[in-house]
């Protein structure tokens, strides 16, 4: 307890930096930045003086806007402080304004954020979908792209296909957290076609696409034929005039619907990533034959399979048959922390008026402790999240 | 031993360059990692300091360990645990251990401090080191028993422990505590942050068993004079 609570070793720039209004802050220390937050909590309304600041994600969209979808030591740190901060960086905003300025009667732009490891391109998604979501688009948004071409402990024989093979389990968690964050289309889209499932039970036309998610949720065995018929229906029904939404694919991980996967069928012979119904599906929806939304992918080593750890390239990831699949698309770069950032999320970590300050070694204060981290962490965004953990 | 005998020491250099033994001639001198030394200028330097600053560049100088840190982030107690911790060699991974366990700490003081009362907020200690120190402090013995032979039968003695023994026990039985008494699901991370704080708040295994070292200690006082030393 002695510790703690000594008078601050390091001189805080600014008098008690902050929660500050932007106006105020620009004006007592132009030349440093002290203001690491923003009130403005609307990602349409953020712009360039945003950029290394805070933003808190409204508690009440929470959990309908990211079910599932935040890298998974996100939601830890979500949990411990009770809030969602989101800070505003270049790639997020250049891909909201890209979203802004789009023209969507034209065939769908496909939008693809990479980087090393680390860097924070799956937060950057994240932004994208808030933003995709705080607009009233439906948004598609898919985790993470691994977890269907790996680890499958169930893969049924599909029904619709002779030679593809159905994912229950996945198809079905994925159709519930698509309920959870879409409800209120739920309601309003309707069919277009009917859809039959077995001998006794078909869906008609013009019934809403609710019922097509529950009936997916509540049957396991035909979720992933529900899975490719939701998408189907959603890119027919994406353009359209009367009643139209815009539609939003957020696929985290997508070279792994390129390349190979680790299922094997009952023979030991491998599974290829196109006769999984559920990756089939999938890569129909990232083709831009329809119009009237956007896709938004992020290319992740993290969980792909038979890729170098060095690798973080487009090229190198996606391989040839995705990259020729992806052609063309908006490449978007997403660096490490600037220096500004760097100072940001330090000053976020060292926060105590929202909660007892994150960084609580007594070193880890001072300018020497700053220099430290800014060496160990080489300003990588998920190395230094994991340093400050412990420190 | 080796500090009254420097003076003594023929200047000696070695036939082959020796790197990284842990034997050395008296003759070397220890490394110095930290810092702030070498940045007192010159003038500021007391006349100990200016000799022996003359002596290191005469003298060969033994070289550093790999876990010896000019971070200011180093630890030596901390060290020593991870060190105690550590299985066959495998450093990292006992490192590893340990930096859950502070995160795993912090995390839950953080959650104690968003629930507890305005009043009780300035009171939970959120900070993973002290918390740490204080538990270690919490479990150390004050005196020990020693197996003395007297007259053919061998007594339970108390005695004195010096500071380095106190400290080894008390990180001793905090790891084997967490390593054979808890379930066996559990992984270590959880299992040690569970046990330092009950150790911080003085409840727990580890401190019942330095209670019961000073009972038996204190049973046993009748023996204290079979003690030579």
């Amino acid at each position: 307890a002695v510790l703690r609570r000594t008078s601050q070793v390091r001189p805080l720039h600014g008098s008690g930096c902050g929660q500050q209004q932007e106006a105020i802050g620009m004006e007592t220390r132009p030349e440093t930045f002290s203001i690491f937050r923003t009130q403005e909590n609307d990602p349409a309304c953020q712009s360039e003086q945003h950029l290394g600041q805070y933003y808190t994600v409204p508690p009440s969209h929470f959990h309908t806007v990211f079910p599932h979808g935040l890298p998974p030591r996100y939601q830890q740190q979500v949990k411990t402080f009770n809030e969602g901060c989101v800070m505003v960086r270049q790639p997020a905003l250049e891909l909201i304004s890209h979203l802004k300025r789009a023209d969507y009667s034209k065939p769908t732009l496909r939008y693809l954020l990479y980087g090393v490891k680390g860097s924070g391109k799956t937060m950057s998604l994240c932004h994208t979908v808030h933003y995709c979501s705080t607009q009233g688009w439906l948004v598609l948004h898919i985790p993470d792209a691994h977890l269907w071409v790996k680890n499958c402990k169930e893969l049924l024989p599909s029904s619709y296909h002779a030679s593809r093979f159905d994912q229950p389990i996945q198809a079905s968690n994925w159709l519930r957290n698509f309920r959870t964050t879409n409800e209120h289309f739920l309601s309003k889209i309707k069919l277009r076609q009917r859809y039959v499932w077995t001998k006794r039970e078909s869906t008609e036309e013009g019934r809403p696409l609710g019922e097509l998610v529950d009936m997916g949720v509540s049957r396991v065995k035909s979720s992933s034929d529900v899975v490719g018929a939701v998408l189907k229906e959603l890119r027919l029904q994406a353009g359209g005039t009367e009643g139209g939404f815009r539609l939003a694919v957020a696929v985290d991980g997508v070279n792994g619907l390129w390349g190979r996967t680790t299922l094997k069928k009952e023979d030991k012979s491998p599974v290829a990533p196109e006769e999984l119904t559920l990756v089939h599906n999938l890569r129909k929806m990232i083709n831009n034959d329809w119009c009237g939304g956007a896709v938004i992918a992020t290319l992740s080593q993290t969980g792909s399979l038979y890729a170098p750890s060095s690798a973080y390239l487009p090229q190198e990831l996606l391989g040839e048959e995705g990259f020729d699949s992806m052609d063309p698309f908006v490449p978007v770069p997403v660096s490490l922390y600037s220096e500004k950032e760097f100072e940001s999320c330090y000053l976020y970590y060292l926060d105590h008026i929202h909660f007892h300050h994150w960084l609580q070694h007594p070193h880890s204060q001072t300018e020497e402790g700053k220099k430290e981290l800014i060496f160990l962490s080489n300003r990588n965004p998920s190395v230094l999240e994991r340093l400050c953990a412990f420190l | 031993m080796a500090a009254s005998l420097t003076g003594l020491l023929k200047p000696w250099t070695p036939r082959v360059l020796l790197v990284r033994w842990s034997r050395y001639n008296p003759y070397y001198l220890e490394p110095e990692p930290r810092k702030e030394v070498y940045h007192i200028p010159e003038t500021e330097l007391t006349p100990e300091q200016k000799e022996e600053r003359e002596l290191k560049s005469v003298r060969p100088i033994k070289a550093a360990t790999n876990s010896v840190t000019s971070s200011v982030f180093n630890d030596p107690v901390l060290s020593k645990f991870v060190n105690m911790m550590m299985k066959d060699g495998d450093k990292i991974i006992a490192k590893g251990i340990i930096t859950q366990t502070l995160e795993n700490m912090k995390r839950k003081q953080v959650e104690k401090y968003h629930k507890a009362p305005e009043g009780k907020k300035a009171e939970t200690e959120c900070n993973p080191y002290a918390i740490f120190h204080q538990a270690l402090e919490n479990c150390k013995p004050v005196i020990g028993l020693a197996s003395i032979q007297k007259g053919g039968k061998f007594y339970q003695v108390p005695i004195p422990l010096t500071d380095d023994r106190r400290r080894f026990l008390a990180m001793k039985w905090m790891i084997t505590e967490c390593r054979d008494n808890k379930h066996r699901r559990t992984l270590m991370y959880e299992k040690l942050s569970q046990e330092l704080l009950a150790a911080f708040s003085k409840e727990g295994n580890v401190v019942k068993r330095k209670h019961e070292l000073h009972k038996m200690a204190e049973s046993n006082r009748a023996y204290a004079h079979y003690r030579w030393w």
